[in-house]
C-alpha cells in the first residue's frame, strides 16, 4: 500500500513524489491509453472500408465476421460497428479522464495534508521566519497545479515521445538521408529551447516569491487594519501592493514574452525542415536517387511530427513550471529541525504522576531577538505546589515558561519533569496533563461553548448513545483518508472526550462548565448572552416550554403587580401596544427576514387588502402623511452629515424632497396611486406611539388595529405562510432574543430606566424558576465571531483559563496572568478552589507576593538571580524589587 | 400630550425663548418623554449630567444633602426646566430632583442638544445672548454684593 506516508520527509523531486505514491496509477493510465489506440486506429480505419468496400464496392456478398452479407446489409453492419466503436472510444476517453482526474486530486490532497501536517511540526520559532499569509497561499493556489499536471506526467511524455519515435521511424525506413534531414535540426532547438527555458523557470520562481510576498502584504493588512487607519497609512498600504503587483505584471509579462518566443523559434525551425525537404527531397526526385512517392509519403509523416513534437514541447513547459512551483513549496517545508512526527501521534500514555518535581538543569536558550535569552538556569520546581517564576522586560522569564511548557526546546541543557525531558514530550502529554496559559490566548471562531470544550478535543471518539453518523459515509471518507495518506481522523466523530473533564455525560459536561465559568466571573457575562441568544437553534423543547412557562410567570407578575407593570407594555391580542410599531401592531407579529422594511410591508398586496378591508387605508394615509409633512418640515434644511437626520427623520434626507413632492402632488388629490399611498403607509407603519408623540395614534384608530388583526392574521397565514412570525401566548417567536420572549412585550418607551428594571424583574423570575441554568447554556452557543473578535481581553482569558481547567491538567502554567498572592489574586482562588490538587507555576512581573509561594525562581536578563524557598532567596530579591520600581 | 403642547412648553423656558419654533418642534421631537411615579428620582446630586428636564406636567423636588440630611430647597412644576447647565458643559448636578407627584418630563439629552446647536448656530448664537445677559445680572449682583461688603468692612 503505498498510504505509509505518515510523517514521512518530503520528497524533495517532483517525479520522486509522483513515482511514490502514484506509480500503480501512472501504470494503468499508461495500459488504458495503449489499449484505447486499436480502438483510435479502427474508428480511423472503418470510415475508408465503409466508403470503398461497401459504397464504392462491386463484389458481393462479403464475409463479415464470418456472415455472407449483401451490400445494404453490410454497409448496415460496417455503419454500426463504427458507431459502436465511436461510442467505446468515448467511453473509454471518458474514464481514463476520470480516472486521471482522480489520480491528480488524491495526489493533491495528499501534498496539502503532507503540507499542513509540516506546519503543525514546525518548532515555535520558524514561525517568526514564515508568515501566515505566505503559508496559505503555498498551501491552497501554489500547489493547485499539481493535481493537474500530475495525471500526465507520465503518460503524455511517453505517447507523444511513443508517436513521435514511430513517425521518425517511418521517416527513416523510407529514406535515411530525409531522415537525418527531419532530425536535423532536433538538436539545435533540444539545445536553444532549455536555454530560453531556463530563464522563464527563473521568471517563475520570482513570481511565486513575489506573489507569497502579495498574500503576506494583504495578511497582514488585514491584521494590522486598526493601526493602519489610525495612522493614516493606507497610501502607503495601497502603493505597497502596487509595488508588487508592478513586479508581478512585469515577471509575468517576461514570462509570456519568452514563452511565446520559444514557441516562435520552435514553430519557425518545423517549418525549415519542410524547406531542406523540398530542396534536397526535389533535387533527388531529380537526379532519381529516390522515387516521388517516397517523397511525398515523407512529407506527409513529417506533418504529422508537428503534432506530438507541439505537445511534447508544452509537456515541458508545463513539467518546468510544475517543477518550479513544487520546488519552492517544498524547499520552504523542508525545515530541518522539526518536531519528530511521534510529538503528534504518540499516544501518550507517559506516566508521570510518580514525579515531584519539574527539574532545570543548565538550561540555556538563545532566542531570535534581544532579551530572550536564558543562561544556565537551574532549580527545582515542586510537585505539587505553588511557585513563582519572577522576571520582568527581558528577563526571559516567557521562554522560560515555554520550555517549561515543552513548548520551546532549551538551547543546551534540560528540563525534565520526573525523568523526562519537556521538549521530547509529545503533545498527548504536554497538552493533557500540562497546561499552559499566557495572557494573551487564542480563541477559535465558533461558539463559547466550543472553545471551552476545546482542550478535550484530542483523539476522534466513538458516537454516544442516541447520536448516529451514516456508517457507509464514515467509511468511505476513512477510506480515501488512508489512500491519501491521512490519519484516520474523522471530524464528525465525537471529539468532547467527557472522560477527560471527568464528567459521566455531555449533561454533566455542561453542568461542570456552566459551574466554571461562574467560579471564574464569567456567569453574568454568559447570562446575559443567553438572554441576548434567540431561541432558534436550540431544538431542545425543555428550553422553549420552560422559556413559555415563565413568560406565563412573568405576565402574571406585571398584571398584578404595578411596581414592574409599569415597565412593561404586554402584547396582548386585544390592544394595542403603544411601545410598538404600527405595523407590528397590525401583523401582531414580525417578518421572518429582518431585512424586510416597513416600506416592503405596505407594498404588499396581502397586507393593502386587509387594510382596505378593514377601513384603515385613509388613516394610514392620513397619518403617513402627518408624518411625512413633519419630517419636511423638522428635516429640510438639516445638513446631510448630521446624525440628528439618521438617527431621527423616518425618511433618508435623499428622499425628504422626493416626499416634498409627493405632498405637494397629492395636496387636493382624494384619490393617490397605489404607489403614492404605499409610500405614505410605510411612513405610517414605522410610527411607535410611545416614542414619536406626534399625537397622530387615536384611540379610534388604535381599536380599529386590533380589529384588523385577526383577519390580517388569516390572509397571511393563507398567502403568505412563511413571511411572519405571529405572536401568540403559547409559543416562540424565534428571531426573538430569549429574552424577549420572556418578556413577551415592549419595555415601555416613557419609563426611565425601563430596559434595567426589566432585567432584574427577569432576573428574579428566573431565579425564582431555576431557569438562570437553562439560559446560562443558551449563552454557551454565543459566537464569538472571528478570533473572538466580540469577547473583551478578559472575557478571552477567562474563557481560556476555563478550557485549560476543563481537562484537569496536573500542573497549570500561567504566564503573565497572575499579579497577587494566591490568597488575593482570582486566578489563583479560582484554581485553589476548582483544582486544588494540581501544581501552579506563575509566571510574574513583580516580587511583591513572592513570600507566598512554595518555591521562587527570580530571572534577571536571562539569568538566575536566585532559586529557593522564600526564606532562602529572600535577600538576593532586593535588588530585583528595585529594579522594578 | 402632543409634541405640539411640548414646543409650548419649550417655548416657556428663559434659555430657548429667543429661537423659532420650528426649531423647537425638532428639539421636542429628537428628545424624550418620561414618566415618573412620586418618589422616583430624576436626577442625583453629585452625578454627572448628561440631560435637561422641562416638567410638562406634576411637580418634583429639589432637594440638596446638607450636613444634617437632604433638605428640600425649591420645588419645580409644569413649564420648570431643571438642571439645564448639565447640557452645557460637564458638570456634577448641584442638587437632586425627586418627583413629588407623578412628574411627566421633556428629557433633553446633551448629546442631541450640542448636536442641534451644532447644525443651527443662530440657535447657538441666540442661547449666548441669553446666558450673556444672564452673566451679566451675575456680575452686576457680585459687585454690589462686594461693594457692600467693602462698605460694611469699612464701617465696621
Amino acid at each position: 500500500m503505498e498510504s505509509g506516508s505518515i510523517g514521512a520527509a518530503m520528497e524533495k523531486s517532483l517525479f520522486k513524489f509522483v513515482w511514490k505514491y502514484s506509480k500503480r496509477q501512472q501504470i494503468t493510465i499508461v495500459l488504458i491509453t495503449t489499449l484505447s489506440f486499436p480502438i483510435l486506429y479502427t474508428t480511423l480505419e472503418l470510415p475508408k472500408r465503409i466508403i470503398n468496400e461497401a459504397i464504392g464496392g462491386t463484389q458481393f456478398p462479403r464475409n463479415f465476421l464470418g456472415m455472407e452479407l449483401d451490400q445494404i446489409p453490410f454497409l448496415l453492419a460496417l455503419c454500426f460497428a463504427f458507431l459502436g466503436l465511436v461510442v467505446l472510444n468515448n467511453v473509454v476517453k471518458f474514464c481514463l479522464n476520470t480516472y486521471k482526474g482522480l489520480t491528480g486530486e488524491r495526489m493533491l490532497r495528499r501534498i496539502r495534508y503532507q503540507l499542513f501536517e509540516r506546519v503543525l511540526r514546525f518548532r515555535l520559532a520558524h514561525f517568526g521566519k514564515i508568515s501566515a499569509g505566505e503559508i496559505i497561499s503555498m498551501i491552497t493556489a501554489e500547489v493547485q497545479p499539481l493535481g493537474g499536471f500530475i495525471a500526465d506526467a507520465i503518460a503524455t511524455p511517453a505517447f507523444q515521445g511513443g508517436t513521435l519515435l514511430v513517425y521518425l521511424t517511418f521517416i527513416f525506413v523510407q529514406d535515411p538521408l530525409l531522415g537525418a534531414a527531419a532530425v536535423a535540426l532536433y538538436p539545435i532547438q533540444g539545445y536553444i529551447i532549455p536555454r530560453l527555458q531556463r530563464r522563464v523557470n527563473q521568471l517563475g520562481k520570482e513570481r511565486v516569491r513575489n506573489l507569497r510576498q502579495l498574500s503576506d502584504r494583504v495578511g497582514e493588512s488585514i491584521s494590522g487594519i486598526r493601526e493602519i487607519h489610525a495612522n493614516d497609512t493606507t497610501a502607503y498600504h495601497m502603493a505597497d501592493v502596487s509595488d508588487r503587483l508592478q513586479t508581478n505584471f512585469e515577471i509575468r509579462f517576461e514570462i509570456f514574452k519568452r514563452k511565446y518566443a520559444i514557441k516562435f523559434l520552435n514553430n519557425f525551425l518545423n517549418q525549415l525542415t519542410p524547406f531542406f525537404f523540398y530542396s534536397i527531397g526535389g533535387y533527388l526526385v531529380i537526379q532519381g536517387n529516390i522515387s516521388f512517392g517516397a517523397l511525398v509519403a515523407v512529407l506527409a509523416a513529417y506533418k504529422d511530427l508537428a503534432g506530438p513534437w507541439k505537445e511534447l514541447l508544452a509537456y515541458y513547459q508545463m513539467l518546468a513550471d510544475t517543477i518550479v512551483k513544487y520546488d519552492a513549496v517544498i524547499e520552504q517545508f523542508d525545515a530541518s529541525d522539526i518536531f519528530p512526527v511521534e510529538r503528534l501521534d504518540d499516544p501518550g500514555d507517559i506516566d508521570l504522576s510518580g514525579a515531584d518535581s519539574i527539574a532545570l538543569q543548565n538550561v540555556s536558550y538563545v532566542g531570535e531577538g534581544a532579551g530572550q535569552n536564558l543562561d544556565g538556569i537551574a532549580a527545582t520546581i515542586p510537585i505539587p505546589g505553588t511557585t513563582a517564576v519572577i522576571g520582568g522586560e527581558g528577563s526571559g522569564r516567557p521562554q522560560l515558561m515555554q520550555i517549561l511548557a515543552g513548548l520551546l526546546a532549551p538551547s543546551s541543557g534540560r528540563a525534565q519533569i520526573g525523568d523526562q525531558a519537556t521538549d521530547t514530550l509529545p503533545d498527548s502529554v504536554l497538552g493533557r496533563k500540562l497546561a499552559y496559559l499566557d495572557s494573551s490566548p487564542h480563541i477559535f471562531t465558533g461558539t463559547i461553548r466550543n472553545n471551552l470544550t476545546y482542550g478535550l478535543y484530542h483523539r476522534p471518539l466513538p458516537l454516544l448513545d442516541g447520536e448516529e453518523i451514516d456508517d457507509a459515509l464514515l467509511q468511505r471518507r476513512l477510506t480515501e483518508a488512508q489512500l491519501t495518506g491521512a490519519r484516520g481522523y474523522e471530524i464528525n466523530l465525537r471529539w468532547e472526550d467527557i472522560d477527560a473533564a471527568g464528567v459521566e455525560s455531555l449533561e454533566a459536561l455542561d453542568e461542570r462548565m456552566i459551574e466554571l465559568v461562574s467560579g471564574v466571573g464569567l456567569g453574568d457575562d454568559i447570562y446575559r448572552m443567553g438572554l441576548q441568544s434567540t431561541v432558534e437553534g436550540h431544538t431542545d423543547s425543555e428550553l422553549s416550554e420552560r422559556i413559555l412557562g415563565a413568560r406565563a410567570a412573568i405576565r402574571e407578575r406585571v398584571l398584578s403587580e404595578p411596581e414592574f407593570g409599569e415597565y412593561v407594555h404586554l402584547w396582548t391580542p386585544d390592544s394595542f401596544n403603544r411601545s410598538a410599531s404600527v405595523i407590528e401592531n397590525i401583523v401582531y407579529g414580525l417578518p421572518v427576514d429582518p431585512a424586510v422594511t416597513p416600506h416592503d410591508m405596505a407594498a404588499m398586496p396581502e397586507i393593502k387588502d386587509v387594510i382596505r378591508e378593514n377601513g384603515l387605508h385613509d388613516d394610514l394615509v392620513g397619518i403617513g402623511r402627518s408624518i411625512a409633512e413633519t419630517m419636511v418640515e423638522l428635516f429640510a434644511d438639516v445638513s446631510d452629515e448630521n446624525e440628528l437626520l439618521s438617527t431621527y427623520s423616518f425618511i433618508p434626507k435623499d428622499e425628504i424632497s422626493d416626499y416634498d413632492a409627493l405632498l405637494n402632488r397629492t395636496k387636493n388629490k382624494s384619490e393617490l396611486t397605489d404607489d403614492e399611498a404605499a409610500k405614505l403607509i410605510g411612513l405610517a407603519f414605522m410610527l411607535v406611539p410611545t416614542r414619536h408623540r406626534l399625537g397622530l395614534s387615536t384611540e379610534d384608530f388604535q381599536e380599529k388595529v386590533v380589529a384588523a388583526r385577526a383577519p390580517m392574521r388569516e390572509r397571511l397565514d393563507k398567502d403568505a405562510p412563511d413571511a411572519f412570525e405571529h405572536f401568540q401566548a403559547d409559543k416562540i417567536v424565534p428571531s426573538l432574543s430569549i429574552e424577549d420572549n420572556l418578556l413577551f412585550g415592549r419595555p415601555r418607551l416613557d419609563r426611565p430606566k425601563a430596559r434595567e428594571a426589566i432585567e432584574r424583574f427577569i432576573g428574579q423570575i428566573v431565579d425564582e424558576m431555576s431557569l438562570r441554568e437553562v439560559i446560562m447554556r443558551a449563552g454557551l452557543e454565543f459566537e464569538v465571531g472571528i478570533a473572538g473578535s466580540r469577547l473583551s481581553t478578559g472575557q478571552k482569558q477567562r474563557i481560556a483559563l476555563v478550557r485549560a481547567i476543563l481537562r484537569r491538567p496536573d500542573i497549570i502554567l500561567l504566564d503573565g496572568l497572575v499579579t497577587g498572592a494566591p490568597g488575593d489574586d482570582p486566578v489563583l482562588r479560582f484554581i485553589k478552589q476548582v483544582a486544588p490538587d494540581s501544581t501552579v507555576v506563575c509566571g510574574m512581573a513583580n516580587a511583591d507576593s513572592a513570600e507566598t509561594f512554595d518555591y521562587i525562581i527570580a530571572l534577571q536578563n536571562g539569568g538566575l538571580v536566585a532559586a529557593g524557598t522564600y526564606d532562602s532567596v529572600q535577600a538576593s530579591l532586593t535588588p530585583l524589587r528595585q529594579a522594578a520600581e | 400630550m402632543s409634541i405640539d403642547q411640548e414646543v409650548e412648553a419649550l417655548q416657556r423656558v428663559p434659555m430657548l425663548r429667543g429661537i423659532e419654533k420650528g426649531k423647537l418642534r425638532l428639539l421636542a421631537f429628537i428628545s424624550e418623554r418620561m414618566v415618573y411615579g412620586p418618589g422616583e428620582t430624576l436626577c442625583k446630586q453629585g452625578d454627572i449630567g448628561d440631560s435637561a428636564f422641562i416638567v410638562l406636567d406634576g411637580e418634583a423636588d429639589i432637594v440638596v444633602d446638607t450636613d444634617t440630611g437632604p433638605k428640600t430647597v425649591a420645588v419645580v412644576g409644569t413649564n420648570d426646566i431643571v438642571g439645564e447647565i448639565a447640557i452645557l458643559c460637564d458638570v456634577p448636578r448641584t442638587a437632586s430632583v425627586i418627583a413629588k407627584t407623578e412628574v411627566h418630563t421633556l428629557t433633553i439629552s446633551k448629546d442631541q442638544f450640542l448636536k442641534m446647536m451644532s447644525e443651527f448656530p443662530e440657535m447657538t448664537i441666540e442661547i449666548m445672548r441669553v446666558l450673556a445677559a444672564r452673566l451679566e445680572r451675575t456680575t452686576r449682583d457680585l459687585a454690589d454684593v462686594r461693594g457692600e461688603l467693602a462698605r460694611a468692612t469699612a464701617n465696621g
